[in-house]
């Protein structure tokens, strides 16, 4: 009987454990997770801050998960370092756990600017269950929110405390909201959104620093000027939790390097999920593609692995869809050209701006590469499909776009032939 | 397990079963006052023409269906027994992340309930409404095994 181990109880680690039972019934399985909680729907904390979702609602699997699939759970347990030549780890609090194969599946957590300030009482990551505890219990004495940076988190934590009655000022370093998954003029759809419903957002600034003695009082842009808040939530980016290998012989990047099988260059050590980097296979480098649908597919792939399949993992794509004051954005692929390299691509463009839709495509010799849908996302899926599947859409091009484009044009060019239509 | 199956040289695209699919989900379950709701009842099927033939879509309830690993709220629940995806409409937030990544574009958004729209095969009914609506015999109702055309 071997002995797994998975570091993370998030999308990865969870669905890790389901790719091992696939095959392994017997093995033992540890899980160790530095949070107090189990399993939960990290995305859902926005909505459970705007009080949408209850916390019962948040759990992602019920607690007799971890009995039904005989897996032994630490909670509150921080890993502090692997050693793979001992094939063990230790905890902070100094327990050693042994492992036959291991899994990292430690996601990320988010990146705070260095600067003055930034270590008051009353500025927030947020990324975990426990920051929206801690912010949802502020919000009583909170007037006024500052948050730094325009991308989904941001905006994210943006909505819901402005539905929590909350004043929120998003400061953005660069010229539009979402710049990791927009064009500026689909960004625009999503402001003109924002500001509609009340969220003011400051551009080409960053916060210089955090004022107050204690509590915080103020907020100062790099222009000088100086705003009140009493709430801070930093939004500006995120960091793959891998300081636990750091000094080991595990190849790093950004993430932690894997082959299509997620294994890393050590043959009994795995990783998946926010802390890892695979191939996107819209720009053919290896990157972090931090996103939960990809989290949960490669620890699938991974845990089956693990227990001895052999299953490839055709690469990750950056792709998010986000929901904001009732307008739907869905962004795949490549989303904005490089200006010097707009003569290799094309584009394809509807909008309606009195309807709110926007829809851009971007193709790269007849082959679709990217897609930014504002308003109507209903054919994302299908994008998606023709992206991944390096579909050549010449014979199609000019129906993209149209509102009755579907499935049965792609039908006779996917690789799974459809049985249904007979 | 039973399957929705489509005879494309039937189908006449007259959107019977569009029609038959927003009132088998209406609160009122009939159509004049389906039309009177508040909410209106959307179809989770769309009947799509494409080189002279008409092709009914909707969720094909996928054995490794993209939609559940896709939910962040555990809304998506793949059921071997029913061999269907059940969609716990109590948990879904409306994220669209199924509908991002639906390959058939068989998952609709309703952006006014902010819930997606996907077929559940009428649930407990014997017969999907899609099926006992369509005037040409075109849509199928039967096991994946022993289908003969
Ligand atoms: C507010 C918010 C909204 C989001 N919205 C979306 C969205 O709309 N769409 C989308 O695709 N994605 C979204 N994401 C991103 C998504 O949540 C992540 O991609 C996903 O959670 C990654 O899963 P994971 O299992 O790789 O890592 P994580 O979920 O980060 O889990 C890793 C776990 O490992 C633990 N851990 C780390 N280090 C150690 C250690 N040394 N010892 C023990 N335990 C450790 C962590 O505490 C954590 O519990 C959102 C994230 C947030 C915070």
């Amino acid at each position: 009987m071997r002995q797994f181990v998975i570091i993370g109880n998030s999308a990865a680690g969870i669905a890790a454990v389901e790719g091992i039972r696939k095959k392994d019934r017997n093995s033992k399985i540890i899980v160790i997770s530095d949070e107090d909680y189990l399993s939960y729907c990290r995305c859902l904390i926005s909505y459970y801050l705007a009080g949408e979702v209850k916390e019962e609602k948040i759990f992602y699997r019920p607690e007799s998960f971890y009995k039904d699939n005989n897996v032994e759970l630490f909670l509150n347990k921080k890993v502090s370092r692997v050693e793979p030549k001992k094939n063990r780890l230790i905890c902070e609090d100094k327990s050693i756990f042994g492992y036959d194969c291991l899994l990292i599946a430690t996601g990320a957590r988010p990146k705070f600017p260095d600067i003055p300030g930034i270590k008051k009482r009353g500025v927030f990551g947020f990324r975990t269950l426990k920051d929206a505890k801690e912010i949802a219990g502020v919000l009583a004495l909170t007037k006024t929110a500052c948050i730094l940076g325009g991308g989904l988190i941001g905006l994210k934590a943006a909505s819901a405390l402005k539905k929590r009655n909350v004043e929120v000022k998003v400061v953005v370093k660069s010229k539009q909201v979402l710049s990791q998954m927009l064009d500026f003029e689909a960004a625009n759809f999503v402001l003109r959104q924002l500001e509609k419903n009340g969220i003011e957002v400051i551009f080409g600034q960053d916060v210089s620093e955090i004022i107050g003695n204690g509590d915080i009082k103020a907020v100062k842009l790099e222009s000088g000027k100086v705003f009140g808040c009493s709430l801070v939530i930093v939004g500006k980016g995120i960091l793959p939790n891998i300081d636990l290998i750091k000094e080991t012989e595990i190849n790093t990047n950004e993430g932690i390097c894997v082959d299509n099988l997620l294994n890393t260059n050590v043959s009994n050590i795995y990783a998946a999920g926010d802390c890892a980097q695979t191939l996107d296979v819209t720009t053919g480098t290896s990157s972090v593609n931090a996103l939960w649908p990809i989290a949960v597919e490669e620890g699938r792939i991974a845990g089956r692995n693990m227990a001895g399949e052999n299953i490839s993992y055709d690469g990750s794509l950056g792709m998010n869809s986000l929901e904001v004051f009732g307008l739907p954005v869905v962004s795949l692929g490549i989303y904005k050209i490089k200006e010097d390299l707009a003569s290799q691509f094309e584009e394809l463009k509807f909008q309606d701006p009195k309807a709110n839709i926007y829809k851009k495509l971007i193709l790269k010799d007849n082959l679709l590469v990217g897609a930014i849908l504002v308003g109507d996302i209903k054919n994302s899926g299908l994008f998606l499909k023709i992206i991944r599947e390096k579909i050549n859409v010449t014979s199609f091009k000019e129906r993209l776009l149209k509102d009755n484009f579907g499935f049965p044009e792609i039908m006779d060019l996917v690789n799974a032939r459809s049985k249904l239509y007979v | 397990m039973k399957q929705l199956y489509y005879k494309v040289d039937k189908c006449l695209g007259c959107k019977s079963c569009e029609i038959a699919c927003a009132v088998a989900h209406s609160l009122s379950g009939e159509l004049f006052n389906t039309l009177q709701e508040e909410v209106l009842s959307l179809p989770r099927k769309k009947v799509l023409y494409y080189k002279d033939k008409n092709y009914p879509v909707s969720c094909r309830h996928c054995k490794e269906p993209k939609c559940v690993d896709a939910c962040m709220a555990k809304a998506l629940v793949y059921d071997k027994e029913k061999g269907m995806v059940l969609h716990d409409t109590e948990r879904c937030v409306g994220c669209w992340m199924c509908v991002m990544v639906c390959p058939y574009a068989a998952i609709r958004p309703n952006l006014k309930t902010k819930i997606p729209l996907r077929c559940d095969r009428c649930n407990d009914k014997d017969n999907p409404a899609c099926v006992e609506a369509c005037p040409t015999g075109a849509i199928i109702w039967q096991e994946e095994t022993g289908l003969r055309v």
